[in-house]
């Protein structure tokens, strides 16, 4: 599937997922997005980093606005310590706008390749800039890992004492942290230099050595889910303004 | 075809300039090396003759640097790209980090030069081969060692197949492995007469083996142009700063120990050495 | 000082084998080349001198300290390492602010850190940017920074990785001219380099690494001239004793001075 199909599709799930009264988030999940997920052959990967994602909300939310509701109807236990009904609810509601935006989310970043994404909306006019900064900050965080252990290591061979007590740890943050920011900002400049090399500043079309896929079927799916998701999110605001 | 004229550049925010009344004629398809001191003005030159000064580092230019007839400073910095290679000294940096396998990297250039998907592919094989990376290039391209990168870089500019490839000091960085393969391909590019390649290193030994001329700058200015034998055995070596391969520097000593007047031109590589001491 | 390597193996979290069996002993105002491909296990070797890394067999000790028993930053004591990319390391205002990080460290009065930042400052020849931003400098006046960085800490024992990296012709002389100063002072150093025309002008010893084992430790000069071992490491000879090989002469030459000596002495060639 064209990745900008891809992309139109979870925005759909996300607007409808929103604007449905909340039982309908899990049908939704169950009836749509669940088979997306199996049809694109991902289902095991995306049923465990949702749960992932998920369980850390969840759990905390259920307990606390199950037991601390006001005046709320026991239901399972009794007295203090019991799970209110109204509380429940609420999470289960609450619960179920969070599955939908992590299931789009989710559905969109394990199906997709982020480059090749980035590179057919190159293609279709976004500027090169953009696909340049999402591209590289994923790969952003390791070297910046990688090489912080390194100035560490520069550091502690000159006397730096970074065990102990807390003072000891909030002095060593300057000779840590400059040389991470100064050493960085250098590689910027020299990256930048190696990309003019490669015309990336150059105005014009831009070609692809991947041939990234689209049929005109896709782009009229894309065309029709868009105006569906406007439609839906303008009845939905109607609603609200009415009830 | 380069033809500099007159050539002085200030960086902003410097008074004094990195280059002064630089005159320069290369020919197509020479093989040039420049030397000199750490701040002589070997960098600064390469980033003029491709366009980085003045568009890139903006300061006061004078002068004009013509490739193949063209007035570069009048050229946009995105458009020159196709005809004139850069490569720098650090191999890691050069890395686009926009493209995640070896051989999309090398395309990349030439996706954003627009080149039709037909002609990408071959282009982008014949530069993997020419630096004998056509093994790895479904890797992605931070997995290589540092001269697999370096020659990543060049295989990057050579598929632009540009006129002109100027390289600041690409060995640098890299162990005595990267340096050969290094070497191995700027010597093949030079051989094969594709484009103009000019090269500035510290590595005087290897510059000299391979370059048809060399440049030596001094304080922004030319002191030195000739064969490699001719500049490294001028009586202005030291005075200029321009260093000399350790071979020349023995065959110097030799000269002098044995009560020799300066003869002309002293080795410059191993080979040369041993034949004038055997 | 002493340095004694004992037995050493280092082996990765991941499990790969990083170094095996590594041992060395090496005394004070000795200067001893490191030498190998990128890979061989010089750098890991390196940190296991000051503590950075503990190895998982055997010990390193400089003089009585073991390290295992002491932080890197009390190895830093007695361990000086200089490390190959100053942007490792560089984040202070000034020049003169860099080179004080070390000897703040160990606590030195007020005098004794001016005396000490002025002369390491003097002997890389930057005294004069001691004001200036270490980055206004060129990346090898950094890497020199660095240098006199740690020099200011005064150590007994001193580690260079890679000082001749992207230095010109007269940045190797004055790193030469350095490490000799230094010997002659009475301290070990030890110096990492693929640098070989380097490491025969300047080091005596030599110890030539590949994957994780020491292939050999001598004489440099000895070591050095050995073309296939020195190949088995992906390693050529230095120019020259290359010149020397090529000439027939013996190989216990190590200076420009002495192959001219010897060049003189050779029997008349037929």
């Amino acid at each position: 599937m064209n990745p900008l199909t891809k992309l139109v599709l979870a925005g759909f799930l996300l607007v409808l997922g929103l604007a449905v009264p909340w039982p309908g988030t899990y049908v939704l999940f169950i009836a749509l997005i669940l088979p997306l997920a199996l049809a694109g052959r991902i289902l095991k990967p995306f049923l465990v980093a949702l749960f992932k994602l998920i369980t850390p909300f969840a759990v905390p939310m259920i307990l606390i606005q199950g037991l601390f509701w006001t005046g709320g109807t026991p239901v399972i236990g009794e007295g203090p310590l019991s799970l209110k009904a109204e509380g429940l609810l609420f999470s289960a509601a609450s619960i179920g706008r969070i599955l939908i935006l992590a299931s789009s989310f989710l559905l969109l970043s394990l199906s997709t390749r982020t480059d090749i994404l980035m590179r057919d909306l190159v293609q279709r006019g976004l500027p090169n800039q953009l696909l340049y900064i999402v591209v590289t900050s994923l790969q952003i965080l390791p070297r910046l890992q990688a090489r912080a252990r390194t100035i560490l290591d520069a550091q502690r061979s000159r006397g730096l004492e970074t065990e102990g007590n807390l003072f000891h740890r909030l002095r060593a943050v300057v000779p840590l942290v400059g040389p991470l920011l100064l050493s960085s900002l250098i590689d910027v400049e020299e990256r930048a230099l190696a990309l003019e090399g490669r015309a990336f500043n150059r105005p014009g079309p831009r070609t692809s050595l991947i041939e990234i896929s689209d049929t005109r079927r896709e782009a009229l799916a894309r065309i029709g889910l868009s105006v569906a998701a406007v439609v839906i999110f303008v009845i939905r605001i109607a609603w609200a303004l009415v009830s | 075809m380069i033809e500099v004229r007159d050539l002085t550049y200030s960086y902003p925010g410097t008074a004094a300039p990195a280059l002064r009344a630089v005159n320069l004629s290369i020919p197509r398809g020479q093989v040039v090396g420049i030397v000199g001191a750490n701040g002589a003005g070997k960098s600064t030159l390469c980033y003029a003759l491709t366009g980085y000064v003045p568009h890139f580092f903006a300061g006061s230019m004078s002068g004009t640097v013509r490739v193949d007839g063209r007035d570069i400073g009048k050229v946009p910095l995105g458009q020159l790209a196709a005809e004139i290679g850069l490569v720098f000294h650090n191999p890691f940096n050069q890395i686009s980090g926009a493209r995640l396998t070896v051989l999309e990297e090398v395309a990349f250039g030439l996706e954003n030069m627009g080149v039709e998907r037909g002609a990408m592919l071959p282009r982008a094989l014949t530069a993997l081969q020419a630096t004998g990376l056509e093994h790895l290039t479904e890797r992605s391209p931070y997995s290589l060692s540092g001269g697999e990168q370096q020659r990543l870089a060049i295989a990057a500019i050579l598929a632009m197949e540009p006129s002109v490839m100027v390289m600041d000091e690409p060995t640098s960085q890299l162990d005595p492995v990267g340096t050969r393969e290094v070497f191995a391909v700027l010597r093949d590019l030079a051989r094969s007469r594709r484009a103009t390649v000019v090269v500035a290193e510290h590595k005087l030994g290897w510059l000299a083996a391979f370059s048809d001329r060399l440049i030596g700058i001094h304080n922004g200015e030319i002191v030195a142009d000739g064969t490699p034998q001719e500049v490294f055995s001028s009586e202005r070596i030291d005075e200029w700063r321009l260093g000399q391969p350790l071979v020349t520097k023995v065959g110097r000593a030799v000269e002098v120990a044995e009560g020799r007047p300066r003869t002309g031109l002293l080795p410059v590589t191993v080979e040369q050495a041993l034949d004038a001491l055997s | 000082m002493n340095l004694v390597v004992d037995g050493i193996h280092y082996r990765y979290p991941s499990g790969t084998s990083a170094l095996e069996d590594v041992s060395l002993q090496a005394s004070a105002g000795e200067s001893v080349a490191v030498v190998g491909q990128n890979g061989a296990g010089k750098t890991t070797f390196a940190k296991h001198l000051n503590g950075l890394l503990k190895p998982t067999r055997g010990s390193v000790r400089a003089g009585d300290w073991d390290t295992r028993r002491h932080s890197p930053a009390q190895m830093s004591a007695r361990v000086g390492m200089v490390f190959q990319n100053p942007g490792d390391q560089l984040f202070a205002r000034t020049v003169w602010e860099e080179v004080a990080f070390g000897p703040r460290n160990q606590h030195l009065g007020k005098d004794a850190i001016t005396e000490r930042v002025e002369s390491s400052l003097e002997a890389v020849g930057l005294l004069a940017v001691r004001e200036g931003h270490p980055y206004d400098l060129a990346t090898p006046q950094r890497k020199l920074v660095a240098l006199a960085a740690t020099l200011a800490m005064a150590t007994p024992i001193l580690v260079l990785d890679e000082p001749s990296l992207g230095q010109d012709t007269e940045g190797v002389s004055l790193l030469g001219a350095l490490i000799d100063g230094l010997v002659a002072e009475g301290r070990l150093v030890l110096t990492i380099t693929h640098d070989l025309d380097f490491a025969l002008e300047h080091c005596p010893r030599a110890i030539l690494m590949a994957e994780g084992r020491v292939l050999a430790d001598g004489k440099s000069a000895e070591i050095l001239s050995q073309s296939k071992l020195l190949s088995s490491a992906d390693l050529e000879p230095p120019v020259l004793l290359q010149l020397a090989a090529g000439l027939e002469m013996p190989a216990r030459i190590r200076r420009i001075s002495e192959f001219v000596a010897a060049y003189a002495e050779r029997p008349p060639q037929v």
